[in-house]
């Protein structure tokens, strides 16, 4: 090994062994660091999906709005001739609670005057989209949303 | 050089255990912590329940309804105090809640959770727990028990068909106790064993002594009886209880509400009869048997279906005989006027069917229907062996000794006869009907016993007689009626008479001298030297 | 450009270059005596590389758990059941944590019986039993976060035994607990002294228990003064770098195979029939059961005292006796008793 005078086969050697040493301490590295990672990461896997009842549907008109209070967050079941959405009452734009004003029939953010329509489509101000929807699900007479199963352990 | 080499080496050390942690940290990725509690499920109480379970918790009123009901699926909905209580004004249960402006219906009723499970509270008002048959013939109860004794006795089970004012029909929480409404209870022997026990239907002993029933203590702590059967998939638990064959749906039979559903035969009756109810929207008796069969066939085969309760059907049709004499002797009896009737004012307060409670004859027909008769026919149908021998034709067959004794000491002839009587048969005045083997295997031995078998050669044939009127009556299937035949043509291979065991019934019989031999010395043949104390 | 930005830097960051180039190349060419090359001297490094794994996965632990009494145990089991690998980063917390203890006390052995201590390095050992005095709190501490109920009684029992120190006892005891009892003021407090004091204690230490050795140089052997050295860099250091990949690669593959345990959350109403330390402790605890506590405590006292001076006490004893070589028969005799009393705590349960 020490008298190996063929300068390929040493180059060689010394190309795998780098190859070995180099990969190796490379590899593991980042694994370890995605494992770091992983664990810093909060869990992005979809959480299961619970049905909550929040309505009926002779609670509303077309065209009307109703507040609806999920334990501590505020929604808003709104009716227009597609039937159901139910609407988050945070403003798109920075986070405001937007509120319902039925006599304009619309949602008016009070923070930076941003205004959406029944639907929750952006008409004016800032607000950069649409206020977010839940999943809504009609059985029989009942309206039901699908929210997040907040588990009781995810601190 | 040698410091060389020795670094060098070092560098290949370090490679290899690095490669050796990238193995391991590959394995740690793979590795999953099972989870020692499920995650709790958070319950959002918001708006008006908020106030209600506020103030309820405030002043300790009905803690535990809210504690359960935090159990429930309902909580985890969103279903909560004011879905169900919700009333309006002129509601019969509809009143002001004390502490606050809202009205508060007191009883929710099927109707209320027909809201949501519209088509559990149909079927349930479709099926015979609904059905109002003990206040439509109720004319013994009403004087032999008087009216305080039947609120907490027979009504209360018999609310589970309340009929409420808002005319729905139904106590959802006889089963499904509020405020948990829990399937996993509703599931449970013993929810069913509340109001079918006891003497006169005592399923859940039948069902507790059968193997079936047996299985599910041994298996019990193992079970989760928290599931759905809504969606066609197979039964998730391994051995049936009551629900499994009675409500819940597998791959073939959808879930139903309706108890009724599977049944093909009215065997609580005082008559057996092939079941009529609901004909239009459930089907014949032979439809619902066939729903029943759909479940049995989830774990048993076909052959072990169809003999089994083949053999239970001729014991409810055995039933109709043994019932035909008790009917009989009791109309003869009346007609002679040796028992009465119950009458006041030109009405009749008992017939001949439904009978009066003071006379011996009276009431043996009673017991031999609706206590020993129903157990004998229910114990055949749920393998509760027991009730079919002892606490069935046991005492039946006692009750008609009993009823030819009372006949015969007030002067009947023909039950002076029978008295008198010394032939053995005497204890089949009636007809019989029989089944060639039974469901669970050929015994070699079987047909040396009865004393039938072997005194009436013509006996097979008079009983093949019987079951083929059955089958042109329209009570047995055409299947049936062949297995029956294949059975009967066959009859020295499932009797066993085609075997020999002789060898086997010697080593038994020697053995059994023997012990006989032991009893005849040890008790039969013992005299005490010391007299008796009370001298005839 | 390059060299503007770097001018750009070296205007407001003025430092010198070239002089820390040196130092640096002086701290890499650190000269090691040859009989360093053996693995067995290599052990000081050992806690160093496993308190470092403590340290980032400590860290990280903090990103989940909750130091209350009504969150602490079931945070502990959100990490080791449902965190993406939080069950490894657990595992290598607690194994590093008792492949430390025992890492210490190899090199403890090793420099006690090699006479490493000797003039002028007393201070060192010094500096090196109140490391240990540290390592011993922060795993009593750390143990005592999971709050199961073996950890909940271990630490209201080893808070128990600090009473009967005396003079003091009872105002350290009320101090630690931050109260009477063992509550939340007790859990906070462990969570301070674990997170915060006990590891910027242990890295003060640390940094001091280096510099002196840097400064002394590493001791050569006794007989030896002559002994050839080599440079810290590169052989020394792969030496480290070797061990971090052993101890990382037999961390993670023990915690494969005995993931970190969880238990039953602490009761304070129940006292469980079986309550143990950890490992480590057994000797102590054991002792305690054979004299009185106040004996107990006044004698273990006694030994760490004896301990952190033991490098006076045995000049003092050679000078008087020259030829007597004390730390042979004083070492053995406390490993053998320490084994001794550990074994049979063992195997009494």
């Amino acid at each position: 090994m020490e008298n190996s005078d063929n300068p390929q086969k040493t180059t060689r050697r010394k190309f795998i062994e780098k190859l070995f040493v180099g990969g190796g301490l490379l590899a593991s590295a980042l694994l370890l660091l995605r494992h770091g990672v992983a664990y810093v990461f909060p869990s992005m896997d979809s959480p299961p999906m619970r049905k909550l009842l929040i309505g009926r549907t002779g609670d509303l008109k077309s065209g009307e709005a109703k507040e609806v209070q999920v334990g501590d967050n505020l929604l808003y079941l709104v009716r227009d001739e597609n039937g159901f959405k139910v609407l988050s009452s945070v403003c798109t734009h920075l986070g405001c609670k937007v509120n319902w004003e039925a006599h304009r029939n619309r949602f008016y953010c009070p923070c930076h005057k941003g205004i959406f329509d029944a639907s929750g489509n952006v008409i004016e101000g800032p607000p950069p989209r649409a206020l977010d929807e839940y999943k809504v699900a009609a059985e029989n007479n009942l309206i039901y949303i699908w929210i997040e199963n907040k588990s009781g352990s995810s601190v | 050089m040698s410091d060389n080499n020795s670094l060098k080496t070092q560098k290949l050390i370090i490679g290899l255990f690095s490669i050796l942690l990238l193995v391991v940290l590959i394995i740690v990725a793979g590795v999953e912590m099972k989870l020692s509690r499920k995650p709790e499920v958070i319950v959002d109480i918001s708006g008006d329940n908020k106030r209600c379970v506020t103030c309820h918790t405030e002043k300790g009123i009905a803690l535990k309804a809210i504690d359960h009901w935090k159990q429930s699926l309902h909580a985890q909905q969103n279903i909560s105090c004011t879905d169900c209580h919700t009333a309006k004004k002129g509601d019969f249960d509809a009143f002001y809640c004390p502490e606050s402006d809202f009205l508060v219906a007191k009883h929710p009723t099927p109707k209320d959770c027909a809201e949501c499970h519209a088509q559990q509270v149909d079927e349930f008002a479709d099926s015979k727990h609904a059905h109002q048959f003990w206040l439509i013939k109720n004319a013994d109860r009403s004087i032999f028990e008087n009216p305080i004794s039947t609120k907490h006795g027979c009504e209360q089970c018999h609310a589970i068909g309340n009929v409420w004012p808002d005319q729905s029909v139904g106590e959802c929480d006889a089963c499904h106790p509020k405020h948990t409404f829990s399937k996993a209870v509703a599931r449970q022997p013993e929810t069913c064993g509340e109001c079918h026990v006891g003497p006169d239907h005592p399923h859940i002993e039948i069902y507790l002594e059968s193997k079936h029933g047996n299985i599910f203590r041994s298996q019990e702590k193992k079970l989760d009886l928290n599931f759905s059967s809504k969606d066609g998939k197979p039964i998730p638990i391994d051995i049936p209880v009551c629900t499994t064959c009675h409500m819940d749906g597998n791959e073939t039979q959808p879930m139903t509400h309706n108890v009724s559903a599977r049944l093909a035969w009215e065997s609580q009756a005082a008559w057996s009869f092939r079941t009529v109810w609901m004909a239009d929207k459930l089907g014949d008796w032979k439809m619902k048997r066939s729903r029943m069969e759909d479940i049995c066939k989830s774990c048993h085969s076909p052959e072990f279906v169809d003999s089994y309760l083949l053999t239970a059907d001729l014991t409810n049709l055995q039933y109709n005989e043994i019932r035909r004499l008790m009917v009989g002797w009791n109309k003869k009896l009346t007609e002679k006027g040796i028992i009465k009737r119950l009458e006041k004012d030109g009405k009749f307060y008992s017939d001949v069917l439904l009978n009066g409670w003071d006379e011996v004859p009276e009431i043996l027909m009673y017991h031999a229907w609706h206590h020993e008769g129903r157990r004998f026919r229910h114990g055949a149908e749920m393998m509760g062996a027991d009730y079919t021998q002892w606490h069935g034709i046991w005492e039946l067959q006692h009750d008609m000794v009993e009823m030819f004794t009372f006949a015969a000491e007030h002067g009947d002839p023909e039950a002076k006869k029978w008295v008198e009587s010394t032939d053995p048969i005497k204890f089949a005045p009636y007809a019989l009907y029989d089944i060639p083997g039974n469901a669970f295997g050929i015994n070699v031995l079987s047909n040396t016993v009865p004393y039938v078998y072997k005194a009436y050669p013509d006996y097979w044939d008079r009983i093949k007689a019987n079951v083929e009127k059955a089958y042109q009556n329209n009570v047995l299937t055409q299947n049936q009626f062949a297995f029956w035949i294949k059975r009967f043509e066959n009859k020295e291979h499932y009797i066993g008479t085609k075997y020999k065991a002789d060898s086997v019934m010697k080593k038994y019989t020697d053995l059994d001298s023997i012990d006989t031999k032991a009893f005849t010395k040890e008790a039969v043949q013992l005299e005490l030297p010391g007299k008796p104390f009370w001298n005839w | 450009m390059n060299a503007k930005i770097r001018m750009w830097f070296e205007d407001r960051i003025p430092f010198n270059r070239e002089k820390t180039a040196e130092t640096t190349k002086e701290l890499l060419n650190e000269p090691i005596p040859k009989h360093m090359k053996n693995w067995f001297y290599a052990l000081g490094v050992t806690p160093l590389i496993l308190f470092c794994f403590m340290v980032v996965t400590g860290i990280m632990l903090t990103f989940y758990y909750i130091p209350s009494p009504e969150k602490a145990f079931d945070s502990v089991r959100y990490i080791t059941e449902e965190v993406s690998m939080g069950f490894w980063i657990r595992g290598i917390h607690r194994w590093a944590s008792n492949l430390m203890v025992i890492a210490i006390f190899l090199h403890v052995i090793r420099v006690f019986f090699t006479r490493g201590y000797r003039k002028p390095r007393e201070l060192n050992w010094i500096l090196g039993i109140l490391m240990l005095g540290a390592t011993f709190t922060l795993c009593f501490t750390g143990y005592s976060l999971v709050n199961n109920q073996l950890s909940y009684w271990a630490s209201t029992v080893g808070t128990n035994m600090i009473k009967e120190i005396p003079l003091i006892g009872p105002s350290v005891l009320a101090l630690l607990r931050g109260g009477e009892n063992v509550t939340a003021n007790t859990l906070t407090r462990f969570y301070n002294l674990h997170i915060l004091i006990m590891p910027a204690l242990l890295f003060v230490l640390i940094g001091l228990h280096m510099l002196l050795v840097r400064l002394h140089g590493v001791a050569k052997l006794e007989d030896d003064d002559k002994e050839e050295t080599y440079p810290f860099f590169p052989e020394h250091f792969y030496h480290g770098l070797v061990i971090m990949f052993l101890l990382l690669t037999l961390i993670s593959a023990l915690t494969v195979i005995l993931p970190p345990g969880l238990g039953e959350p602490a009761d304070p109403t129940v006292t469980p029939a079986h309550i143990k330390p950890e490992w480590y402790f057994f000797a102590v605890y054991s002792l305690l059961k054979f004299i009185p506590l106040q004996a107990g405590i006044i004698l273990i006292m006694a030994l760490v005292i004896a301990a952190t001076f033991w490098p006076f006490i045995d000049e003092w004893i050679r000078k008087k006796k020259p030829n007597l070589k004390t730390h042979y028969v004083v070492g053995s005799l406390t490993i053998i008793i320490f084994l001794f009393f550990t074994v049979y705590e063992i195997l009494v349960h």
